[in-house]
């Protein structure tokens, strides 16, 4: 029984979140707004994905920006070359190959005259990525700190890659100046509503997605595997295939997020893969609640869009990365659970009268 | 012959810089448990610090070493004391909150001294290169080299010759029990985080002349540093510096047959099917859980 009440004032939560993020481009009708707001979207997105590593299987992937990254410069790739009528060298090249003396486009850029293939790419590269280093630390039971040091590393040495084969990726500009996202007849301008559902369909997606997959079996054998990996393990279960299993939908969902940035950005470059949004990925989850998708989500909005809105001043644009260290080591230090947990708290004690008092206390962390 | 020679000596020279800014981040790791993010920003913080003293002062970079160990020692031993130290036995919230104080300590370097890159001067009887048995070989990595050889000795001796090393060691393995010894458990591990801290501020130092000092100069240097510790396992001063030894001649061989980006590539890919097989580090006979 009050297990039940308890879903359903989280089930409401998730309600609302969804209606608000759609009702927005019916208050809203400035299309640089409206862009902006799609980018937090999406930003949230990649915040429930690293929540679904990071808090519910207890994998810390400080490379989250990788599957973004990969995902974004799939996008770009099949965008860029869209754009072949108005920038074009001999035999349809995009411009920086011109400029960097390539002959013909090289064989991995062939299929990405395709958007079916790019989107396609977009997620099977960084799941594939995914499942290789899934099999490599967790085959060999890697945990823990490890786990995202080694992670970190893949980060940055991807990242030193693509800036360095400028050739075939731009180096450090990366692929700019792409056309708009064509799909089934519609045009996904970035400043367009149809791009901000875009965005929100992603996320509301990805939710369903998370939701659906933490109340299953697997998802409860995920949760037992970040509280004790041991244990699972005597229990018989295969541990490194759920871990595997948890970084490839992570990495899935990032690399959809990615595409969608490359959509609404309308380039893309090594800065998708850096550190720094490594980072901020991983402070969204740890403010908002690293072990509820929706905290994640919430976490992901609130402090993007503070940033946002700090940072049209002078003043805050200087200090932000203090700020946001600072806020991080608090989070760290003072309320390791993040901002959702004194909600959960409060739906526990708003929900004592009401439900049976005897019971024992449910993992909340399950449904929310 | 003379070419393979010079690529080995370009190993070694890799190699010293590697265990150099590696050491303080094996010490802190190895004995407190800690796994400190912010360790490339220490780096950094020597490097800016040669640069305020030599562009303010006009001390040379070697009389600044001492000075620079003792400061960044302090920056360290100031962050432990208010914020790590609440920390101990949660080895992943000592890597998030390092990370926030590594992002920290780079803004706050370019709020005060710049985005902008600095240079660092190399001293002037450093400069030309020496003769050794035919092949010319840069005089300041040749002190780099002997400085790395040097800190090593010393924190050998540290750690297995003296009493504070003595009481580091008994900390590392039951800290409870040391506490009931009376030995002061925080004033070690406020110690061990500083000398850590100033070690990887003395790398800074030293790497500064051959590169660019940026805020942002950290990262590079403290991935590389975590594989080496992670290649080497963890708990072992000698994997360390086996480890270091043998990532220094892997890049500089790669790097003569790719360049160097590729080469980081292959060495990483390398450590990581390493990991797949020895997960514990090449150089740990026994591993230890918990």
């Amino acid at each position: 029984m009050r297990q039940l009440l308890l879903s359903r004032a989280w089930i409401a939560g998730y309600a609302l979140l969804a209606i608000a993020i759609l009702a927005v481009p019916v208050a809203i009708d400035d299309p640089y707004l409206l862009n902006k707001f799609a980018r937090y979207l999406i930003f949230a997105t990649l915040a429930v994905a690293l929540s679904l590593s990071w808090g519910y299987t207890g994998i810390l992937n400080l490379g989250q920006a990788v599957s973004f990254g990969l995902g974004s410069y799939c996008m770009a790739m099949a965008l860029k070359l869209k754009t072949m009528p108005i920038q074009t060298g001999t035999g349809g090249l995009p411009d920086f190959m011109v400029w960097n003396n390539v002959p013909s486009l090289p064989w991995f850029w062939q299929p990405f005259h395709s958007i079916g293939v790019a989107i396609a790419a977009g997620i099977a590269v960084p799941v594939g990525l995914a499942l290789i280093l899934g099999w490599f630390i967790f085959r060999a039971r890697v945990a823990g700190v490890y786990v995202s040091i080694i992670t970190l590393a893949l980060l940055v040495i991807i990242n030193l890659l693509i800036i360095d084969q400028q050739r075939f990726t731009g180096g450090f500009n990366g692929l700019t100046d792409l056309s708009d996202l064509q799909v089934m007849g519609i045009d996904f301008d970035p400043y367009s509503a149809a791009t901000y559902y875009l965005a929100a369909g992603a996320l509301i997606l990805s939710l369903i997605v998370g939701l659906a997959i933490i109340n299953s079996k697997t998802g409860l054998i995920m949760q037992a595997i970040r509280d004790d990996e041991t244990r699972v393990r005597y229990f018989g279960y295969d541990v490194a295939a759920y871990q595997i299993f948890a970084l490839s939908v992570s990495a899935g969902i990032s690399g959809v997020a990615g595409m969608l940035y490359a959509v609404v950005m309308a380039f893309a470059s090594p800065t998708f893969l850096s550190v720094q949004l490594s980072l901020s990925i991983v402070i969204w989850c740890a403010v908002g609640g690293r072990a509820s998708l929706i905290g994640a989500a919430i976490g992901a909005l609130l402090v993007t869009g503070i940033q946002g809105s700090l940072s049209e001043t002078p003043i805050f644009l200087n200090t932000w990365l203090l700020i946001m260290g600072a806020l991080f080591v608090a989070v760290v230090l003072l309320l390791p659970k993040g901002l959702i947990s004194l909600v959960q708290s409060a739906i526990t004690l708003f929900s004592r009268p009401v439900a049976d008092r005897t019971a024992t206390p449910v993992n909340k962390t399950m449904v929310g | 012959m003379v070419e393979a020679f010079n690529q080995i000596l370009n190993g070694l020279s890799i190699a010293s810089i590697l265990l150099l800014v590696s050491l303080g981040l094996a010490i802190i790791y190895g004995s407190m448990g800690v796994i400190n993010l912010a360790h490339g920003d220490f780096l950094m913080l020597g490097a800016y610090a040669v640069w305020f003293l030599q562009s303010t002062f006009g001390i040379g970079l070697l009389p600044c070493l001492g000075l620079v160990f003792v400061i960044v020692g302090l920056v360290g031993w100031a962050i432990e004391r208010t914020l790590i130290r609440h920390l101990y036995g949660r080895p992943l919230d000592t890597l998030l909150a390092t990370w926030g104080i590594g992002i920290i300590l780079q803004q706050a370097i370019r709020l005060s001294a710049g985005a902008e890159l600095r240079y660092v001067k190399m001293p002037d009887y450093l400069i030309n290169p020496i003769n050794l048995f035919g092949t010319d070989i840069s005089a300041y990595r040749l002190m780099i080299f002997g400085v790395t050889l040097a800190l090593l000795v010393a924190t050998y001796l540290l750690i297995f010759r003296s009493n504070f090393g003595m009481r580091l060691r008994a900390v590392t393995q039951n800290a409870e029990i040391s506490r009931c010894f009376g030995i002061n458990v925080s004033q070690v591990y406020a110690l061990t985080f500083a000398y850590g801290a100033g070690l990887a501020g003395l790398a800074g130092a030293l790497v500064s002349p051959l590169k660019s000092v940026s805020p942002d100069m950290g990262t590079g240097y403290v991935v590389d540093a975590f594989l080496v510790v992670v290649m080497g396992g963890v708990q072992s001063l000698f994997g360390t510096v086996a480890s270091a030894g043998m990532l220094g001649q892997l890049s500089t061989w790669f790097a003569f047959v790719s360049n160097d980006t590729l080469a980081r590539a292959l060495v990483f890919s390398l450590v990581l099917v390493m990991i797949r097989f020895r997960p514990q580090g090449l150089f740990v006979t026994q591993v230890r859980r918990g």
